[in-house]
């Protein structure tokens, strides 16, 4: 059964990746006519300039056969070219996405380490100060920009440390350009983004985990596994745990476009050389077909991160699993 | 859930078993007004965010009588001014007052917000309801589409769209819409599931009302404690997605004052005037928050069990 | 006469809630002896499940505040939480109403089962599993071993319960408790794990109390019965004297409210007029009076004690005890 679950699970994806397809195209489509993309920067272009430019990008073919065209070289790796250089977005994205991996899955495991145990915590003690500073903490969490919580503690733990002759944190790139590259170094230089990033995420998950925490405790199972005489701690963390811990799953999948969206700020703000700073930069220069490329990849970054989300759930759920 | 309907002098037998007295059932609403007012964090916090609302929108008002700045005025002799006496919370790179920018950047990550907001409800609404009520193969198409809409990674298509199109604050605010709405499509969806199964929907039917007056007339009341709730919660969401998209100046562009972009540069800043980079982030911070514990508070004040 | 296995003294249990403190057993007295079966008896909140619950001392977040349980020379009331785990699913299991909800959907049922032969008798997984898939077969499970590797989900509401009375009986416990053990399946499923009980009770020697609403089910099932009523037993003794001739002006009362195939036919059903009291806000006296068609002038002022009345049974009224017999139109 879990095979069709799975495959029930894919062919959704698929729906959806190709939605996605018709909606980037329909925003392309908005640059048929004569209208270029970042035609106000460069007042000096041609006429024909224009022209060659449009034809150069398919611009001026009927939109089937360009959706067509656009799909078959996507299902073949090409992503697109550059309307600055020409480059093939695919290089570019090849080059930068283990950065971003990088960065996004440290987040998702700092998250996950720190907001499991505080959720339990306050589950465990409800209504308790602890639970009760843990809510305040998590609801003043999900209130501080991104950006700005990047950008103090650059202030901090950069700056003013390197101002004081204390050890300090790098505030930009994801490793040092001078003999850096070993793994201290890079650790070095993720802490600071990789915190901020996991940050937002810590506390949505540490309250998740408290209420469904709480849910699964009063279950009638926990009741059972109370009569049978054993200690609270198994009743907790064997009996309870397991099953609080399953929705996480889901909840994480559905924050994954959120992650990879907080992933380009942070980028920006940490210098790190991820695909979301390409889209910046390359947004900036009115690079319209690369941050769509990379758009359209991200995408499917966020759908096969579900995809793998839907079926891990599948696995760890018996009642999905043998349905 | 009785609704808006005026069942308050019922005497419910029956509720004499688990020790409750029997006072009459006030309406649902009403109920849930009581439990707000009761909780003083949360109301404090709507206060707040009412307060914040009309500073903004009486921007030029505070201008010109209390702070005696224009926001775009520029005063190269006063550049990066400590907070002080003269300017109260310090001047930036051009010498612009800050506090008369943050009150017009309030205006704007406000106005931007709220806008925003009120398109996602109603779209979102619509096309939950839609979804929810007909079911079949238009609730499988509307949803896939929401799927689709909220796989994006949103600032990637934000940035996308703003190439495309001149960010004004209107523009602005249709473009973050233009992925808030699904959320919300879901959430009225899942609550129009839940109220179509009641009995009296079905009674209601059954004596042959019309699809959109159910709608409008049974469903939407039953909807609307999600919306406000949505509503709430999605301020708060929307002014940190804007305030970032300006900060990366691919939003509200300067002059025009916002939150956000007051804080593009603020890397330059950092040595000698940090404070231009903690009064914005904090302003930012303070408005957030208060949406989030008023929108909590309402949450709680509909339904206490969620607690 | 046999040592009493269990016995239960004047148990108070409270809640504390938002309206007051509610009584939820208060006063509460009986023995069960090894072997025996022994049926509470009442309506929903009239603190059966409390008083069980008490006595494995899973009451939370209600308190116990006066009375004793003494089982095999021991005040469980008093014990330490150590020494009660001790006690829990080796020398007493209890069952539950919904075997769907009351089984952990993430492990499997052999593994469930097996689990307290694990924890109590310190077993290994292999060696626990084995006697679980024993168990398993003999509460009437086909294929026990196979059905072993299966989550809860997998069986139906019956066999379910089936694996419920198997979980419990793993460490063939001196006492198991079921609580409402019939009242989530279907009528039909019911006499089969009624069946399944007496057998276990006959097979196995365990003392049961069976926790329960529905008279017919105790009739068929139990030797004694205890009735209770507002948190208080207000009568006691063998089950087929209760039933012919009820001492109480409530087990009276339920008696004829029920469907009776030896009933004459135009005879009309007779409800027990009034609501059941707030455990909060009890009546005065006896907290059956406002609705007994019995009741004289002490009842709204002395709480009646549990007397003997006739040859075999106990009953909490000052009517019966005085004497009068329970007729009426």
């Amino acid at each position: 059964m879990l095979a069709k679950y799975v495959a029930r699970r894919f062919l959704a994806s698929v729906v959806v990746v190709l939605g996605v397809t018709l909606i980037t195209l329909v925003l392309m489509d908005r640059t048929r006519g004569t209208y270029v993309p970042g035609i106000d920067l460069n007042p000096s272009l041609r006429p024909e300039d224009i022209a060659r430019l449009r034809a150069d990008l398919g611009l001026d073919r009927p939109f089937y056969l360009w959706y067509i065209t656009w799909i078959w070289g996507v299902l073949h790796g090409d992503f697109g070219r550059s309307m600055i250089d020409g480059s093939t977005v695919m290089s570019h994205i090849l080059d930068r996405l283990p950065n971003t991996l990088e960065l996004t899955a440290t987040a998702i495991v700092i998250g996950l380490i720190v907001a499991v145990p505080l959720g339990v915590v306050g589950a465990l003690r409800r209504g308790s100060k602890v639970d009760h500073t843990m809510t305040v903490v998590s609801v003043a969490g999900f209130a501080v920009p991104q950006f700005w919580m990047g950008l103090i503690l650059i202030l901090v733990f950069s700056v003013t440390l390197e101002q004081h002759g204390l050890p300090w944190l790098p505030s930009s790139g994801a490793f040092s350009a001078v003999n850096g590259g070993d793994v201290l170094d890079r650790i070095q230089h993720l802490i600071l983004p990789a915190t901020v990033l996991s940050f937002f995420y810590t506390s949505t998950w540490s309250r998740f985990i408290r209420s469904s925490m709480l849910e699964v405790l009063s279950q009638d199972y926990i009741r059972t596994a109370r009569a049978k005489g054993m200690s609270e701690r198994r009743v907790v963390y064997l009996h309870g745990l397991r099953n609080a811990l399953i929705p996480l799953i889901t909840l994480i999948g559905l924050e994954l476009p959120g992650l990879v969206s907080g992933g380009l700020v942070v980028e920006v703000v940490f210098g790190w050389p991820g695909i979301g700073k390409l889209a910046f930069e390359r947004a900036l220069q009115y690079d319209y077909t690369t941050v769509m490329g990379v758009t359209f990849f991200a995408t499917l970054l966020v759908v096969a991160g579900n995809l793998i989300a839907d079926v891990l759930y599948g696995i760890l759920d018996p009642r999905i699993r043998l349905a | 859930m009785i609704g808006q309907s005026r069942v308050a002098e019922l005497e419910l037998p029956g509720a004499a078993v688990e020790g409750a007295s029997t006072r009459p059932a006030q309406s649902y609403w009403n109920e849930s007004w009581e439990r707000l007012r009761a909780n003083r964090i949360g109301m404090a916090a709507g206060v707040l965010i009412v307060v914040l609302a009309l500073i903004a929108i009486a921007a030029p008002l505070f201008s010109l009588a209390v702070t005696h700045f224009q926001p775009q005025t520029i005063d190269l002799g006063a550049t990066f001014a400590k907070p002080g006496s003269a300017h109260l919370l310090g001047t930036d790179e051009l010498g612009r007052d800050t506090v008369t920018r943050l009150i017009y950047g309030g205006r704007v990550t406000l106005g931007v917000a709220f806008l925003t907001v009120a398109v996602s409800l109603t779209v979102g609404a619509g096309v939950g309801m839609l979804a929810g009520y007909y079911g079949g193969w238009l609730d499988d198409i509307l949803m896939r589409l929401v799927d689709t809409v909220l796989a994006i990674p949103a600032i990637f298509l934000f940035i996308l769209m703003s190439i495309l199109f001149r960010p004004t604050p209107i523009s602005l605010a249709l473009i973050i819409a233009s992925v808030g709405w699904g959320n919300v499509a879901r959430l009225v969806r899942g609550e129009v599931l839940s109220v179509k199964q009641r009995d009296f929907i079905l009674a209601t039917r059954s004596i042959g009302a019309r699809d959109v007056r159910m709608m409008v007339r049974h469903l939407l009341p039953n909807v609307l404690p999600v919306l406000i709730v949505a509503a709430s919660l999605g301020v708060g969401q929307i002014i940190l997605i804007e305030a970032a998209l300006d900060f990366l100046g691919l939003g509200i562009q300067p002059p025009t004052a916002s939150w956000g972009n007051m804080l593009t540069n603020a890397e330059s800043y950092f040595f000698h005037s940090f404070w231009l980079v903690i009064f914005p982030g904090v302003t930012i911070f303070i408005t957030v928050l208060a949406s989030n514990i008023f929108g909590n508070a309402i949450r709680d004040a509909f339904d206490p069990r969620l607690k | 006469m046999t040592q009493a296995l269990l016995e239960v003294q004047d148990l108070h249990t409270v809640f504390a809630t938002k309206e007051g403190t509610v009584k939820a057993v208060d006063g509460v007295s009986f023995e069960l002896s090894p072997g025996e079966t022994l049926g509470i008896v009442g309506e929903s909140g009239c603190g059966k499940s409390v008083t069980a619950l008490s006595i494995m001392r899973l009451q939370r977040p209600g308190k116990i505040v006066g009375g004793k349980v003494m089982f095999k020379g021991q005040d469980l009331t008093k014990v330490t939480e150590d020494e009660m785990r001790d006690i829990r699913g080796r020398e007493m299991a209890m069952i539950f109403q919904d075997p769907m909800t009351s089984l952990n959907p993430v492990f499997r049922t052999g593994w469930q089962v097996a689990e307290p032969l694990r924890l109590h008798h310190g077993w290994d997984s292999k060696k626990a599993l084995t006697s679980a898939v024993q168990m398993l077969g003999r509460v009437g499970i086909p294929s026990a071993a196979e059905r072993a590797r299966d989550y809860p989900h997998q069986f139906s509401g019956g066999m379910r319960q089936r694996v419920m009375i198997a979980m419990g009986l793993t460490t063939t416990p001196a006492v198991l408790i079921a609580d409402e053990p019939t009242t989530a399946l279907d009528v039909t499923i019911q006499a089969q794990i009624l069946d399944l009980l007496r057998h276990v009770n006959r097979e196995f020697g365990t003392a049961t109390i069976l926790i329960t609403h529905n008279l017919g089910v105790v009739a068929g099932m139990c030797k004694r019965v205890i009735v209770m009523y507002a948190g208080r037993v207000v009568e006691a003794g063998p089950t087929m004297d209760v039933f012919a001739h009820p001492k109480h002006p409530y087990t009276w009362s339920l008696l004829r409210s029920i469907p009776r195939l030896d009933a004459e036919r135009h005879e009309p059903l007779k409800p027990i007029e009034g609501l059941p009291p707030s455990l909060v806000d009890l009546p005065s006296g006896c907290a059956f009076h406002p609705r007994c068609a019995f009741k004289v002038e002490r009842c709204s002022r002395d709480v009646p004690a549990l007397e003997p009345v006739g040859d075999t049974q106990l009953s909490a009224c000052w009517v019966t005890q005085a004497g009068t017999e329970l007729k009426g139109a």
